[in-house]
């Protein structure tokens, strides 16, 4: 019998269906039918097995701050090769020969750490933005288990959504800022454009302490503006 | 140029927002792999802080041509949380060389495993959305090829098409960031 072909050896890798006597047969003899369809079905088990992992958040901002201080500590201590040549002629001992290119390479060394600082240099800038509020956004029964997104409200009035797994769409998903007290009340705060992270801005004098949930909705292009009713995700936001 | 390359591009230019960017993609997933191997938080967290300034200082060493940057930062971080198990190790040794230690503790799951499924779940966020969506119905909500097609619209014959292609595109990356990660040797197959 012939090769197994892709399509049916992804059915089978996905255990959608079982091999049938004759592809049986063809497996037990066929090291590379046999080899790519265990290949398969292993990526297979991974990516059911990957739900959990798709949306890790980032680990805390003291490791963030670590990094900061370790690469600021890098930068600014001196290559200790440096040093030692520089001792050896204070005391007025004739420099050996094998030291000229000991020399250039800390010489090279010097300059490149001096490189790094020019590069690094964004480090001592205060961030361009804080983040003033946070929500993160969790499925309604209508979504997806796995759909789920995150939100940053910065200092200079923008809103960083960040949202993964929604559900196809013939229309388009909108975000939306809705006062719990009264969920007839709510700001439109513009479209996602299908990627995965959009920068949106906040209307100036929204009161976010009273438009606090965050709701991202499936929209129809119907041209009526007004919520569908059809939200996906939605969360609070904290300060 | 697609988003991960355009990053990995601005990192090893030394463009410091690009580290940042790096981190939040991806310290959740060199985290996550630290604690696996470490199995403990404040040591994972150490492990993490040490990979990213490894990984800036020495960012002219990644080479996109042999695999993802995501690979390339698990496997710093592997060498790094290995380093510490040695060293605590050692440390071990010489404060109590008599009393007889303790077996290790199993891993939950093997480290490699732990690797392959970060790769697998990054590359699935990455595939076109119908090959994305497709395959998410299939692995989270066990739906045969006829059920996805009738759920999403879309006719048998492209539902097959997408789920091979996303298939074959999930295989390429296990595949090569296996290898980048150094957990497996490269090569396109192996005792599994």
């Amino acid at each position: 019998m012939q090769h197994l072909d892709s399509d049916r050896l992804v059915l089978l890798a996905l255990s959608e269906d079982a091999a049938n006597p004759d592809e049986s047969v063809h497996l037990a003899a066929c090291a590379g039918c046999r080899e790519e369809l265990q290949a398969l079905h292993y990526v297979a088990e991974l990516g059911a097995e990957s739900g959990d992992l798709r949306a890790l958040p980032p680990p805390p901002e003291h490791v963030w701050a670590g990094i900061q201080a370790d690469i600021a500590r890098v930068v600014a201590e001196p290559a200790p090769a440096a040093v030692v040549p520089v001792t050896r002629r204070a005391a007025g001992r004739r420099r050996p020969r094998w030291l000229a290119p000991v020399l250039s390479a800390a010489a090279a060394a010097v300059i490149a750490v001096a490189g790094t600082a020019v590069v690094l240099r964004g480090f001592d800038r205060p961030p361009a933005a804080e983040v003033t509020a946070r929500a993160t956004l969790a499925p309604l029964p209508t979504a997806p288990a796995a759909a789920r997104g995150s939100v940053r409200v910065l200092s200079d009035g923008e809103m960083v959504v960040d949202v993964r797994n929604l559900p196809l769409t013939t229309g388009f998903h909108e975000v939306w800022l809705i006062d719990p007290d009264d969920t007839s009340k709510m700001v439109s705060l513009g479209n996602l454009s299908g990627r995965a992270e959009v920068v949106l801005p906040v209307p100036p004098g929204t009161d976010l302490n009273r438009y606090r949930l965050v709701d991202v909705s499936d929209e129809a292009h119907d041209g009526d503006a007004a919520h569908s009713g059809r939200s996906l995700l939605r969360g609070t936001l904290t300060y | 140029m697609d988003p991960g390359e355009e990053l990995a591009e601005r990192f090893r230019d030394g463009d410091d927002r690009a580290l940042r960017t790096a981190y939040e993609q991806y310290g959740g997933a060199v985290l996550v792999l630290a604690q696996r191997v470490l199995g403990n938080r404040a040591d994972a967290e150490d492990v993490t802080q040490a990979t990213f300034v490894a990984a800036w200082m020495g960012r002219e060493t990644f080479d996109p041509e042999r695999g993802s940057m995501l690979a390339w930062l698990l496997g710093i971080a592997r060498r790094k949380a290995v380093d510490r198990i040695r060293s605590a190790a050692r440390d071990e040794r010489i404060s109590d060389s008599v009393r007889s230690l303790p077996p290790p503790a199993a891993p939950e799951e093997a480290p490699e495993r732990v690797v392959d499924r970060l790769v697998v779940a990054d590359e699935l966020n990455r595939l076109p959305t119908e090959q994305r969506r497709t395959l998410e119905l299939a692995f989270f909500d066990d739906l045969t090829h006829p059920q996805i097609a009738a759920v999403t619209g879309l006719p048998l014959g492209t539902v097959k098409s997408h789920i091979r292609r996303g298939m074959a595109n999930l295989r390429r990356r296990w595949e090569v960031d296996g290898a980048a990660s150094g957990f497996r040797s490269a090569g396109p197959s192996r005792a599994l």
